[in-house]
């Protein structure tokens, strides 16, 4: 708690007229993903790679190996997240869409904790009970 | 418990801040690290009367540029269309910041194409969860003074359209990886400049000063730009580099820094219709500490091929905390050969819906 009090002291979030939308299309994910082919799956974290431009999570799901993108883990690892935060292990429910070639692959719309709550790794959304 | 919401407690820390300042031109600033340190310096050098500020000194003498420092900011680059002063008044910025933390917070709708993508908020890549320096300005560019690109020159458009019948020949965006933009191959993203712009997020650069060279590395993605001050000749015009080649020199304070030879395959200011500046482009930046936290950072695009005019812009480079994550971008992981898969499924598919449409006539 005491680093997510120093986190939530720290940040002074901001709001001009926003760029945001620029940088959630800067990658194909709909080229990439089927829209049509919406999951949910729930599976334990095999290994978190942390690496750019998007981090991956290894999960094994009902006996097979997933892989599921996930975002940069630049900023995270700014504040302090390490790829063992989430340990081995971890049971999580994953949101998402499965990937147009066919492979055991998927885009990881939400990462869901096994009681529920959603899975925040920067420990800072803004606006979100936690 | 429930936490208190981080970009409330935010937008409250900067609106102390500004409210507590009336000279426009000092209201950069607040910044996302809220220290209260930062505002109060920030605030006695608007104060009338108050000594300038004088940036510490590396060993050698120089103003000291360096650290790590953010340019994240929600100041659009071009003044919106529906809005035509220079400045908001604190109140009226207090709204437009709960606006975008708003957008920032928006999720999208389940089975559109939108929704196709990991959730911002939860890899930390909100502005709102960003170290962002704050002003009342409108637009980034101060000139020309509505805040808008200049006109275009005619040459644009027909390197424009040029561009874009080269595009057509060369097939479909995803028909081979050679089509795809430059930033899903990892080879140049919107951060590396010059100028320096706002990557999205990742905005974040290290400078490092030693004795004759100042070096900006910048996190989105990997460029290191190397700018000799030893007075040197001007690069032979036939060397082009993505990044330019940048020569700079200290007036006074302020290091300027000139960058040419570019290679025009990585436009400044393109959309609006066109396509950006070309490979004849000019860039003059001035970087200028003005308090412990902040570097003001002017930029002017002189490039008569494209615009009817130079024209420049001002933001701003808050300290922030390192070190930087090396981005280690390699054609977008494997998000090429995905997106490579997902084009030829997709003909497949449409191939056999088609044959079976043939087959069942």
């Amino acid at each position: 708690m005491t680093r997510r009090t120093a986190l939530i002291a720290a940040i002074v979030a901001v709001a001009l007229v926003g760029a945001g939308s620029v940088a959630r299309a800067h990658h194909a994910f709909a080229a990439e993903f089927d829209v049509n082919k919406p999951i949910k799956f729930e599976g334990k974290l095999i290994k978190w790679d942390m690496v750019n431009p998007h981090s991956w999570f290894h999960m094994e799901i009902k006996g097979e190996k997933w892989m599921i993108e996930g975002g940069s883990p630049n900023q995270l690892i700014r504040q302090g997240v390490t790829s063992k935060t989430v340990p081995i292990g971890t049971t999580l429910i994953v949101e998402g869409y499965l990937a147009k070639d066919g492979t055991n692959k998927a885009v990881g719309r939400n990462f869901i904790l096994a009681d529920g709550s959603r899975l925040f790794l920067g420990g800072s959304a803004p606006g979100q009970p936690k | 418990m429930r936490r208190i919401s981080a970009g409330a407690l935010a937008i409250a820390v900067a609106m102390m801040w500004l409210t507590a300042n009336t000279n426009a031109d000092q209201q950069a600033a607040g910044a996302s690290t809220a220290k209260p340190a930062a505002a109060s310096t920030a605030a006695k050098a608007a104060q009338p009367g108050a000594k300038p500020y004088r940036a510490p000194r590396t060993p050698d003498g120089q103003p000291d540029l360096g650290g790590y420092w953010s340019n994240a900011t929600y100041t659009p680059l071009e003044r919106a269309q529906n809005v035509t002063k220079e400045y908001y008044t604190p109140e009226e910025f207090k709204k437009v910041m709960q606006d975008a933390q708003a957008r920032d917070e928006t999720q999208t709708t389940p089975g559109t194409p939108a929704d196709v993508h990991y959730d911002f908020t939860q890899f930390g890549l909100d502005k709102s969860q960003h170290t962002i320096a704050q002003n009342l300005r409108t637009s980034q560019i101060i000139d020309p003074p509505d805040g808008r690109l200049p006109p275009q020159v005619p040459a644009a458009a027909a390197r424009a359209q040029a561009a874009a019948a080269e595009r057509k020949q060369q097939g479909g965006q995803y028909d081979r990886v050679q089509n795809m933009p430059n930033g899903s191959r990892c080879i140049i993203m919107g951060g590396a400049g010059p100028p320096l712009r706002d990557a999205g997020y990742n905005s974040t650069y290290h400078i490092v000063q030693g004795q004759g060279n100042v070096m900006i590395l910048t996190e989105m993605i990997h460029d290191a730009r190397i700018i000799p001050l030893d007075n040197r000749p001007a690069p032979p015009a036939g060397l082009k580099q993505w990044v330019g080649m940048s020569r700079g020199r200290w007036e006074g304070e302020t290091l300027v820094v000139e960058t040419t030879n570019f290679n025009g395959r990585n436009p400044i200011g393109g959309g609006r219709g066109g396509g950006g500046s070309s490979d004849a482009v000019k860039v003059t930046e001035r970087f200028t500490r003005i308090s412990d936290d902040q570097i003001e950072y002017k930029f002017t695009v002189d490039d008569p091929q494209t615009w009817t005019r130079p024209w420049t812009a001002l933001n701003y480079l808050q300290k922030t905390n390192g070190p930087i994550f090396e981005f280690a971008c390699h054609e977008t992981n494997i998000g090429v050969s995905g997106i490579l898969g997902g084009a030829r499924a997709d003909e497949k598919r449409a191939a056999e819906a088609a044959a079976a449409k043939t087959g069942s006539r």
